[in-house]
């Protein structure tokens, strides 16, 4: 059964994995070596640092659209039929939807295991200025908990109806609105600011997107 | 004798204006049931809810002697279900799409559904979405027949199939009910498809079932009679009185169900005279019955 739901679903979403995987593995490369000087002279930890820091605000970017478009072609084929022929398969709800997730999450291990890769390659094959160390295993963990992470928030959203989808935009939609007329009749109201915190600090939902990704540090 | 599908004062209602009412639905083992009624009557929606896709407001659904919508997983293991719109992953092409299904069922007959899409002429490496409607149509029908049900559910099968195809799909299925001995709930405005094969006949419309009756008895039963003179009230009589009309002249014309022969005596009466039994065909029948539920009754 997970077999069958699994190609389904590497049918939908198999252009986004390559993708993303091919991203993924350039990635953690093309920092470390753009780093690297034109006359191949050793590198420098404050521009390999500051070339690590720039190129890494792309790991959260990346995992956030992979998890977005996988949980999106996930559900597609269901939206197409209307849920009808997922509704009439013999299997619990419930069940169904966990293959859904497990066959999206599996996918997903695609593009985390080219981080990996990528970033095992550029820290062997760099030169590391001394007192620098290289995190490829730590870095690609923390991809993957983003990715999983995104992925279960857009799997879940995308798995309503589009009224759903509809009322969660209109809840954004509503904050920002409530935001900028407070700002505008000069209201001591930092809604935006309270839910950023709420959400996006630890422990927060969505803490893993923030704070610096480094694939080498101090 | 026991019944595939049973509903018991079933309500629904969605939006304002259209509600399923106190349905009460028969459908005995072994029949094949024609659900008729005219578009947007509600006969998609009875489904959904037969198959547990909607939750009723009220009323008592059982299918194959399981209620629905507890046991429904366990229920749609034995059920083929063919909806009225294309609803299999438009990505997978026919061979993926049969082993998608198969996976699902324990009792796939994986020899039967290759006959049948050899017999239906289905390319094996074509994507499902780039089928031709005719081809959908065939494969939604294989689809649930090779899972070898006990109920098939067809919701509008062959609507807006050409004659070859609609001539395909049902021998089909007659077929594999010939040999299973399945029972077959099949949900039709084509009036005439259902007269060939039906032996028993529900009639819906506005969110009620009108009449649940063996179709021979449907047929036989509904008849135009020409009266002489104009009887005061239809008060005793042996018949269902359906409508009635001026004729041209001194007479009138009355539309009855459940008639039979033995009957005109109830016209033998001072001033007034049976003159013809006029038999109506299905459809005849079918629109007068409509168009008599829907008007104020005599």
């Amino acid at each position: 059964m997970f077999r069958v739901m699994l190609y389904s679903q590497w049918k939908w979403s198999r252009l986004i994995v390559l993708l993303g995987s091919v991203a993924g593995f350039a990635l953690p490369l093309i920092s470390v070596h753009g780093a690297a000087r034109a006359d191949s002279s050793p590198l420098q930890a404050p521009e390999l640092l500051h070339a690590v820091q720039s190129w890494g605000v792309l790991y959260p970017v990346l995992a956030a659209t992979l998890g977005l478009l996988v949980a999106i072609a996930s559900w597609t084929p269901d939206h197409r039929g209307r849920h009808v022929y997922a509704l009439v398969l013999p299997v619990p709800r419930w069940r169904y939807v966990l293959l859904r997730f497990g066959a999206g999450a599996l996918l997903l291990a695609a593009p985390i295991t080219a981080v990996l890769v990528g970033a095992l390659l550029a820290t062997s094959s760099a030169a590391i200025p001394a007192g620098l160390q290289g995190y490829p295993v730590a870095l690609a963990v923390r991809f993957a908990l983003a990715v999983l992470v995104a992925f279960a928030v857009f799997f879940a959203v995308s798995a309503g109806t589009a009224r759903t989808a509809g009322i969660v935009l209109a809840l954004i939609g509503g904050v920002m609105l409530v935001q900028v007329i407070a700002n505008v009749a000069r209201v001591d109201l930092d809604l935006v600011g309270k839910l950023q915190l709420l959400v996006l600090n630890w422990p927060g939902p969505l803490a893993i997107f923030t704070g610096r990704w480094m694939l080498i540090d101090v | 004798m026991t019944n595939a599908i049973e509903i018991e004062r079933l309500c629904y209602r969605t939006g304002r204006t259209f509600e399923i009412k106190d349905l009460d639905l028969h459908v005995p083992q072994g029949a094949i049931y024609g659900f008729l009624g005219p578009n947007g009557c509600g006969k998609t929606t009875t489904i959904r809810l037969m198959l547990g896709l909607l939750r009723p407001l009220a009323g008592r659904i059982t299918l194959l002697g399981s209620a629905v919508p507890h046991d429904v997983a366990a229920i749609l293991a034995r059920v083929g279900f063919v909806p009225e719109q294309p609803h299999l992953d438009p990505m997978l092409t026919v061979r993926e799409t049969l082993a998608f299904h198969a996976a699902f069922y324990p009792t796939w007959d994986r020899p039967w559904a290759e006959r049948l899409r050899v017999q239906f002429a289905l390319p094996d490496d074509q994507l499902f979405g780039r089928l031709s409607k005719g081809q959908k149509g065939k494969l939604m029908m294989l689809v649930a027949l090779a899972q070898r049900p006990e109920l098939l559910v067809l919701d509008e099968p062959t609507d807006g199939l050409d004659p070859v195809v609609r001539r395909d799909v049902l021998s089909a299925l007659l077929e594999y009910v010939s040999q299973r001995q399945a029972t077959v709930f099949i949900s039709s405005h084509l009036v005439h498809e259902l007269e060939r094969f039906c032996d028993w006949i529900g009639v819906m419309d506005d969110g009620r079932l009108i009449i649940e009756v063996p179709m021979e008895r449907l047929k036989n039963g509904i008849k135009r009679l020409r009266i002489g003179g104009t009887p005061a009230t239809a008060d005793n009589a042996p018949f269902v009185l359906l409508a009635r009309e001026p004729a041209n002249g001194t007479g009138e014309t009355w539309l009855v169900r459940e008639w039979e022969p033995h009957m005109a005596t109830y016209f033998d009466g001072p001033g007034v005279s049976l003159h013809e039994v006029i038999d109506l065909d299905l459809e005849e029948g079918f629109v007068e019955l409509l168009r008599s539920f829907r008007s104020p009754r005599p």
